[in-house]
């Protein structure tokens, strides 16, 4: 049912984006310019053109470096977690659970490196590649937009922030030694329930933003009545668009490194279902607990 | 790059009949598919007894011009005389250009795959593109190149009040100046927007 309704909403949003009126080329040009940079108004044109100009692809590009590199720093430092794959496994993540990750997951790998070849045209020199690659990016979308909102759901309850959150955030978590100790975590620790709200509350946002931008010369009179006209709606949402991408930037990169170097092994739960009953025990000690108690394992 | 040879256009407003001339030819020279129209002629203050004018207005080949600062493929370029380009090979269609125009010029046929942002379009003063001039390569792709034929972008040249002027922008104030000193200005409200085309 959920499916329908996003297909209707893209079908209209698409008549929209054909409609005869323009919303930025018809009769509103005229208030758009007499707008611009006018005292009162939001200077979005002026920002925008600052923000893109200026900060966002060299943020980009510090967060596309910087984050590995301190990964990089602490695999040689620190090193990986080890956690003996010998004793019980514990069943965590059902087949649904599994299959909608799985869809976002595909999503991601193919939005997150066609968004950053598009923010590094340049470096790339424009032309077919990078129009592919905003074509793979805009198509993509449609993988989330099915997979974000069971996602929201499944996990929600829990997601909700807890007391262990704090305690996990003072010690980062427990990345910064070697040492086994329990960990204060549920079933999803601070980090993971970070990247989660990033994911599902910010995705929802980075769809509408998108959509906005790939539709461009829509008219919605919800937000005509707001006041803000189609062309700061536009600008409005590459702003946020753009400084969402940093957040989804940095926690995708860190999410790959927990599951795939970080914690050896990890990733085979979100593929199997079944996480290490080490793992759990140190890294989600509350859920450990908590599933000892109920006499789970 | 010396301030003689900068082109500029400007739309002596108390002039404008809003004839839609200049419109018109544009699109026809340059052959513009449907719904797109580079060069539009705007009323400000419609209905207003004694303070309605109407302007024309396209690319306004802004001095530091936004559209070229935004774009993340770096497909514009600036003539040394001024005039702001594009390579539409280049160019991915994102629209960044667009939100950072204060002018609303450049414009996107959707002629990209599954109805996606072509190649962004947008008024060259009439001097073609970064292809070899006068091609019919260049031609189909950005239109007539006047300018290299030595002739004034067809838009000013067929206006029949002389209210658009084209040309270096020394002249075109000149002429301007000597125009309001003759006749007077009489429209007081000049858009913010004009900063970024004409400095301040």
């Amino acid at each position: 049912m959920r499916f329908k309704y996003i297909i209707l909403i893209l079908i209209s949003l698409a008549s929209l984006a054909f409609a005869s009126e323009s919303a930025i080329f018809g009769k509103d040009l005229i208030p758009n310019i007499l707008a611009y940079d006018k005292e009162g108004s939001l200077h979005l044109g002026k920002w925008f053109t600052l923000l893109q100009s200026t900060y966002f692809k060299p943020i980009f590009l510090g967060v596309l470096l910087g984050v590995p590199a301190v990964f990089f720093i602490h695999y040689k430092i620190i090193g990986p977690m080890i956690f003996s794959h010998d004793r019980k496994k514990i069943y965590v993540f059902s087949v649904f659970n599994r299959a909608i990750h799985t869809i976002a997951a595909i999503s991601f790998m193919l939005l997150i490196p066609t968004g950053v070849v598009m923010v590094f045209g340049d470096f790339f020199g424009g032309g077919e590649f990078v129009r592919i690659n905003k074509d793979i990016h805009a198509i993509s979308t449609l993988l989330f937009v099915i997979s974000v909102i069971p996602m929201l759901m499944m996990w929600f309850k829990e997601m909700l922030p807890t007391s262990d959150d704090i305690k996990w955030l003072m010690i980062l978590g427990g990345y910064l030694n070697k040492r086994k100790d329990p960990i204060p975590a549920g079933k999803f620790n601070a980090g993971q329930k970070m990247w989660f709200y990033v994911c599902t509350f910010g995705g929802i946002i980075m769809i509408a933003t998108g959509a906005i931008m790939f539709f461009q010369d829509f008219k919605f009179d919800f937000i005509a009545s707001l006041g803000l006209s189609q062309i700061d709606l536009l600008r409005a949402s590459a702003i946020v668009h753009n400084i969402l991408g940093f957040a989804v930037l940095a926690l995708f990169m860190t999410h790959i490194y927990m599951s795939v170097f970080a914690i050896k092994g990890a990733i085979h739960s979100i593929l199997t279902g079944y996480k290490e009953e080490e793992e759990v025990e140190i890294l989600h000690s509350s859920f450990y607990k908590k599933l000892n108690k109920d006499k789970k394992i | 790059m010396s301030e003689m040879s900068r082109m500029k256009f400007y739309c002596d407003e108390d002039r404008c009949i809003e004839c839609f001339a200049c419109s018109v030819a544009c699109s026809e020279a340059h052959e513009l598919p449907t719904g797109i129209s580079r060069r539009k002629v705007i009323t400000l203050n419609e209905g207003k007894e004694s303070l309605e004018y109407s302007l024309s207005i396209a690319c306004m080949h802004c001095t530091d011009a936004p559209c070229e600062q935004v774009c993340p493929v770096d497909c514009f370029y600036i003539r040394e005389d001024g005039i702001v380009l594009h390579d539409k090979e280049t160019c991915i269609g994102c629209g960044y250009c667009l939100y950072a125009c204060p002018f609303g010029a450049p414009q996107f046929p959707r002629d990209g795959a599954f109805g996606a942002k072509g190649a962004m379009d947008k008024c060259t003063m009439c001097a073609g593109g970064p292809l070899e001039t006068n091609s019919s390569h260049e031609r189909h792709m950005y239109g007539q190149n006047r300018i290299a034929e030595g002739k004034v972008p067809l838009c000013a040249a067929v206006c029949s009040t002389n209210a658009l002027l084209v040309g270096d922008s020394q002249r075109v104030s000149q002429v301007y100046r000597t125009r309001v000193l003759s006749r007077g200005h009489n429209h007081i409200a000049t858009p913010k927007a004009w900063k970024s085309a004409y400095g301040s």
